[in-house]
């Protein structure tokens, strides 16, 4: 009753006799001095102690805690209180929860929490005193500070309405310069007036060769196809490579590292020992890489991602497949983590908001209370999901053709599989409880589905609950501690009013065309600042995924404001972004370190050069298997090994993905775990990527290949096998003096009975000159 | 699709402008993530000086009964086939409560052992011989009585979400002393453990700090991937790394200034001694015979002593694993069973410690032994036959010791109740565990934070208290 601010005068009058330290709090701005440094040295001298070696650990700026959202080194703290309600209510004993909690009624619940550091019979009766003497506070208390203010969801509003990031875009004219180089591009006006500002000078433009290798790279994760493509205009080849399937093939991967691709669940069978299987997320994928290389609309793209089901497509449409950006969820089945994950990947893949932040508080440092979190639990918490194993629940979709044979030879493997799974019956394995059929499904059956040809292709979709949910939000994130009940709605900081979704569905569709909409101050700057790092090798937003108060600040906040505009201009147009931005000539810069630079720009995040690139792991292997002439060019469909066993000779985004147990390969070359998703790849250099080079059977395999392709004769000279070698790998002449130290590496291997050729191809494959993109 | 790396000095640069409240100390303190990312597993200084260098794990996985090795329960014998009173039995988890039998008294002895007399059973006659060096942790509390929540546990601190593995930490604060074998890695004699390799992932931590999972019956040069090539000789191999050397130094000095290249250069020809020094480290048969037989030439013992070989060699963070899936899981047939674990470990554990201490190594390197959980005190419900009685899982009071490395040895922490079902004493949670292990490698386990989807994450999430009592 003492929360409220409506308690009658005359009631108040018997209270206030009855608490008499009450009457102190309520009188102190009038109270005489000499009362007022009474409590003061009271506090300091009997109550401050107690907090500082009891409380403090856990409850003070000073040792960097607040747990519980409390504070105990100032006043503001103890009457505000933390999560679970006001600590000291002055005057009253049965309100101060500090109260309670020291005199341990509910062992739960009592302060300190290990028994050994309770307080002593006369600290409790000392802090009684102090409470019911209206609590007086510190002469020099601290007030509000920074740290207090952490997750003070007010506050943070308040600062959130000048963030860069949640102010519309601004469609700002490109500054003028004075370079005619410079000025055709808005891109490089931008760029150049910073570097101008920052009395430094752009690098000249890359070679032809260099630039002809930097694109195809960039825009296909391939090599230059032959010789012929050094020769081309770098617009024309630009137009080529946009038109290639090996476009969307190369984004596809930028892409799925956001959505956290993989072929099973994170998770695995503890009797079989085998990771639970999605026979069907590879038709998500392959929806990607067809949307980058249709250059489906980026907001359509979204769309259906989060709702494909409900946009009234064909029951056999492809965009369906859409959803596996929800369905290929590393959690298997339909849980809080589930949900949880799909919330992440949609607020900092699509956003750039840490909304996963929330889930058990409001977030510290951003405009997200944990009402937004249940605002979006309640749209994702409407969705039923099948089991991975039940094909029922996934449609059969158009575009894929299986071969006459492939079918054939599925449906006999079927056959024994199914007839196994029946004779198992009922029966339970060895030593537990679960289901011997079950368990063939898993196993026996999941690999043929997921690895077979002919099996037949399905999107692996969610679907609507029958009666959608609105959830209550779990304090401390804990499913039983219930708080209010919130509507399925947007977030706040982006939709102030909050309107609750008003479809009788879960709202997916809703959610999506705000995320889409092209007023939403975040979702195209996020994607065309992904873009722009994939292509520029340093962002603008230094954290991709965060573009929150936390987030990085941007380097260059006009020229991604103009991006983002004129990407959304253009149709929300991936393959117009890629263009203007290699088309520049701050794209297309020489590389080299430049001496006279000194330190003004070392990380090169005003863009005064081009960069040098490790090729990723995919590009390595990609790479290898095309300049030996072994690339299988073959889109779409089921994945296969990388690298070990019988490896696919695809291209890598079309590699086995085992979430459960990541190729160490992958691993050692800054593949991102697919259990989250990922902002970027780090880029480190550590022994077992030369190991890999060194001697995997696949780099010995390909070094094989590729001289055996070159089908050299009795007579072909050393000068024409190296040369071979060279324009292969390398699409360039050996320099004399590389010339002069390949044969005497050959002396030696022949006197050795040793075939040199190989092991230079294999050279070359681990050279830098390989291996980084100037 | 790459983040630009970011030097220190622009990290110092943004801590400057973006945390001005943040005191010098505390920057220095911080692991320095822009240094990181530039030499991720270049040495580095701890927070704070450090009583151990390197950690071996000794993980007996599937769950180790307390009450048959370092907790005894004198009291139970009286007990022993009676059923447990209903207030105990209510207090079970719920699967457990199903499914236990009657109270079960230890079948094994246990003595007094060394000058601290602490108490060890029979099965462990060996390690009862190093009882001065051992903390015995009584307390240790589990969150979900199962082997994989347990296991992703007490590895990585959280029983169900991927976070990054102990030794993932312990890697990105120290990085590693060895210059050509990976810093941290993972024994097991052949197979993996139960959550596999969800028990080393470095999670959201880069890449390289993932644990190196290696299977020591597996044939020599198939221990690491792609350590060695078979096809042609050693001189071969050579001829060729000096030629990808001249090819890739013509390269460098076309690029001046890009050190990036050198790097890379320098890891090549790492790998190529590492091809070497990695089959050398794995080669037992270059250990005197009187060491393989204080080991025992078994698969534990191999392991074990690979153990030594590694930590001598500067790797930081070592695990061995019993063995594949959960070998302690003794649900029924404990006494065959454990007898056989314990005949296998015994031995090749007591000559770790003494093998360490011989070498001066037992100082600075921390041995912690323990499973993801304790068993019951109860039969699990079913058999009839005493050789075929098991005990459940049981994460409410189980045990763990470690020795070595600053903690004082011939002591106990914590304790559990008459039934040993419940702690009675200074419970310790796992993450307790994890700051205290960390606080033997130097650091505050609250400073060891790692940026990741705008947080700063650590191992002990927002939990984890230091056991100063048990520190020498």
């Amino acid at each position: 009753m003492f929360s409220s601010p409506q308690i009658s005068r005359a009631s108040a009058g018997v209270l206030l006799f009855a608490f008499s330290g009450l009457s102190m709090v309520l009188a102190k701005p009038a109270a005489d001095k000499s009362a007022d440094q009474a409590g003061i040295d009271f506090f300091e001298r009997h109550i401050r102690p107690i907090l500082v070696s009891k409380c403090y650990e856990c409850h003070s700026e000073a040792e960097d805690a607040s747990k519980g959202g409390l504070l105990l080194d100032r006043e503001s703290g103890w009457l505000e209180g933390g999560d679970s309600g006001k600590a000291v209510v002055p005057g009253n004993l049965q309100a101060s929860l500090l109260i309670t909690a020291i005199h341990r009624g509910d062992e739960d619940r009592a302060m300190p929490p290990k028994q050994e550091a309770a307080l002593s019979d006369a600290e409790m009766k000392l802090l009684d005193q102090w409470v019911k003497r209206g609590a007086p506070g510190p002469a020099d208390d601290i007030g509000d500070t920074e740290f207090s203010r952490l997750g003070d969801q007010t506050f943070i509003f308040g600062k959130a309405e000048d963030h860069w990031a949640f102010k519309p875009v601004d469609a700002i004219e490109p500054p003028k310069v004075d370079n005619p180089a410079w000025s055709p591009s808005p891109i490089d006006r931008f760029v150049f007036a910073k570097l101008v500002k920052n009395g430094l000078t752009p690098s000249p433009k890359a070679s032809p060769r260099d630039l002809t290798r930097r694109l195809a790279y960039d825009l296909t994760g391939l090599p230059p196809a032959s010789a012929v493509d050094y020769q081309k205009s770098s617009r024309d080849y630009v137009d080529e490579l946009l038109d290639s399937p090996r476009f969307g093939e190369h984004f596809a991967r930028m892409w799925l590292d956001v959505a956290r691709y993989g072929d099973t669940a994170d998770t695995y069978r503890p009797d079989t020992k085998t990771p639970h299987y999605y026979p069907y997320a590879f038709t998500y994928r392959d929806y990607v890489i067809d949307a980058f290389n249709a250059d489906k609309p980026y907001d359509q793209f979204i769309r259906e991602q989060l709702a494909a089901d409900l946009m009234g497509v064909d029951e056999r449409a492809p965009e369906l497949a859409a959803l596996g950006f929800l369905a290929v969820s590393p959690k298997r089945s339909m849980s809080a983590d589930f949900i949880d994950d799909v919330i992440d990947a949609t607020t900092r893949g699509l956003l750039g908001m840490t909304v996963a932040c929330s889930r058990c508080h409001d977030h510290k440092f951003e405009p997200i209370p944990t009402a937004d979190y249940y605002s979006l639990y309640g749209v994702f918490g409407s969705l039923e999901r099948a089991a991975p194993m039940q094909s029922g629940g996934f449609p059969v979709i158009d575009g894929y053709e299986r071969g006459e044979e492939e079918v054939a030879d599925y449906e006999q493997k079927l056959a024994v599989i199914q007839k196994k799974i029946e004779e198992a019956g009922e029966k339970t394995g060895k030593g537990n409880n679960r289901s011997l059929a079950e368990a063939l499904e898993e196993t026996e059956l999941a690999e043929l589905l997921l690895f077979h040809d002919g099996a037949p292709a399905r999107a692996m979709t969610v679907k609507e609950r029958k009666n959608p949910i609105d959830s209550f939000i779990f304090l401390r994130g804990e499913a039983s501690q219930r708080g209010e009940q919130v509507p399925r709605r947007f977030l706040r900081i982006l939709d102030p009013d909050q309107p609750a979704f008003a479809s009788d569905n879960s709202g997916r569709l809703e959610l999506a065309n705000k995320i889409a909409d092209p007023e939403n101050p975040l979702t195209a700057r996020v994607f065309v600042n992904r873009v722009w790092g994939a292509l520029t090798g340093s962002y603008i937003v230094d954290t991709p995924s965060d573009f929150g108060l936390q987030g990085a600040a941007p380097t260059h906040p006009e020229l991604l404001d103009w991006l983002a505009a004129d990407f959304v201009a253009h149709g929300w147009s991936l393959k117009h972004l890629v263009s203007s931005i290699v088309n520049s000539r701050t794209y297309q810069q020489r590389s080299l370190v430049r001496a006279d630079i000194g330190d003004a720009d070392p990380e090169n995040r005003l863009y005064h050069r081009g960069k040098l690139q490790r090729l990723e792991i995919e590009e390595i292997r990609d790479s290898i298997l095309a300049v030996s002439g072994q690339l299988d060019a073959r889109m779409h469909g089921r994945a296969g090994l990388l690298l070990e066993g019988d490896y696919t000779k695809r291209r890598s985004i079309y590699g086995y993905i085992n979430r459960f147990n990541l190729d160490p390969t992958l691993r050692a070359f800054d593949f991102p775990s697919p259990n989250q998703s990922q902002e970027s790849r780090n880029e480190s250099i550590v022994a077992p990527q030369a190991l890999f080079t060194m001697n995997s059977a696949f780099v010995i395999d390909q070094a094989k290949a590729l001289v055996d392709g070159l089908d050299f004769q009795a007579d072909t000279t050393r000068e024409q096998r190296i040369e071979a070698i060279y324009q292969a790998v390398l699409h360039r002449s050996a320099e004399e003096g590389e010339h002069t130290r390949i044969n005497r590496f050959a002396d030696i291997e022949k006197g050795r009975k040793v075939n040199p050729w190989p092991l230079v191809a294999q050279a070359l494959f681990m050279s830098n000159e390989f291996l980084y993109v100037d | 699709m790459h983040s630009s790396l970011f030097s220190r000095r622009n990290f110092l640069q943004s801590v400057g402008t973006g945390f001005g409240a943040m005191a010098a100390s505390d920057l220095l303190a911080a692991v320095d993530q822009g240094s990181v990312a530039e030499a991720p597993l270049a040495p580095r200084n701890p927070q704070f000086p450090a009583k151990a260098k390197r950690v071996i794990h000794l993980f007996m996985n599937g769950g180790p009964s307390q009450i048959d090795t370092f907790d005894p329960k004198p009291e139970l014998a009286k007990l022993d086939g009676k059923p447990l009173p209903q207030s105990v039995l209510d207090s079970l988890q719920r699967t457990q409560k199903g499914r236990a039998g009657s109270i079960w008294a230890s079948p094994f002895k246990f003595q007094r052992h060394g000058q601290s007399g602490l108490e060890i059973s029979e099965l462990f006659p060996n390690v009862a011989k190093h009882a001065d060096r051992l903390c015995v942790i009584r307390s240790m509390k589990g969150e979900i009585a199962n082997h994989s929540p347990g296991l992703l546990l007490m590895n990585c601190g959280h029983s169900v979400l991927s976070r990054p593995s102990i030794g993932s930490w312990a890697l990105y604060g120290l990085g590693t002393e060895s210059e050509d074998l990976p810093g941290y890695v993972v024994l097991m004699p052949s197979g993996m453990p139960t959550a596999q390799s969800g028990n080393w992932t470095s999670s959201f931590l880069p890449g390289v700090y993932q644990g190196t999972h290696i299977e020591t019956n597996a044939k020599n040069g198939e221990l690491i991937p792609n350590l060695t090539r078979d096809d042609i000789r050693f001189g071969t191999q050579r001829n060729q790394m000096l030629l990808t050397n001249f090819l890739n130094n013509r390269h460098r000095n076309r690029h001046p200034g890009e050190e990036r290249l050198d790097s890379r250069i320098h890891s090549m020809e790492l790998a190529f001694r590492m091809q070497s020094a990695a089959t050398d480290t794995f080669d037992l048969s270059k250990e005197p015979q009187s060491i393989r037989e204080m080991y025992g030439d078994t698969p534990v013992g191999n392991n074990l002593l690979l153990a030594r070989r590694l930590a001598e060699r500067g790797v930081r963070y070592i695990q061995c694993y019993h063995g594949a899936g959960q070998p302690w899981d003794s649900h029924s047939g404990l006494i065959p069973r454990i007898k056989n674990l314990t005949g296998d470990s015994d031995q090749p554990i007591a000559a770790l410690l003494t093998d360490l201490e011989h070498r001066g190594m037992l100082d600075d390197t921390l041995v912690v032994w323990g499973g993801e959980m304790g068993r019951t005190s109860t039969i699990q419900k079913g058999p009839k036959k005493v050789e075929q009685y098991g005990r459940d899982h049981h994460i409410d009071g189980f045990t763990v010791w470690m020795a070595g490395a600053g903690v004082k040895g011939g002591t106990t922490y914590g304790s559990t109740d008459e039934f040993g079902l419940a702690v009675a004493e200074k419970p310790v949670l796992v993450h307790d565990l994890h700051a205290t292990i960390l606080h033997l490698l130097g650091f505050d386990h609250k400073r060891l934070t790692y940026r990741y989807s705008g947080r700063d994450f650590r191992l002990t999430d927002v939990h984890g208290e230091v056991l100063h009592e048990i520190l020498a």
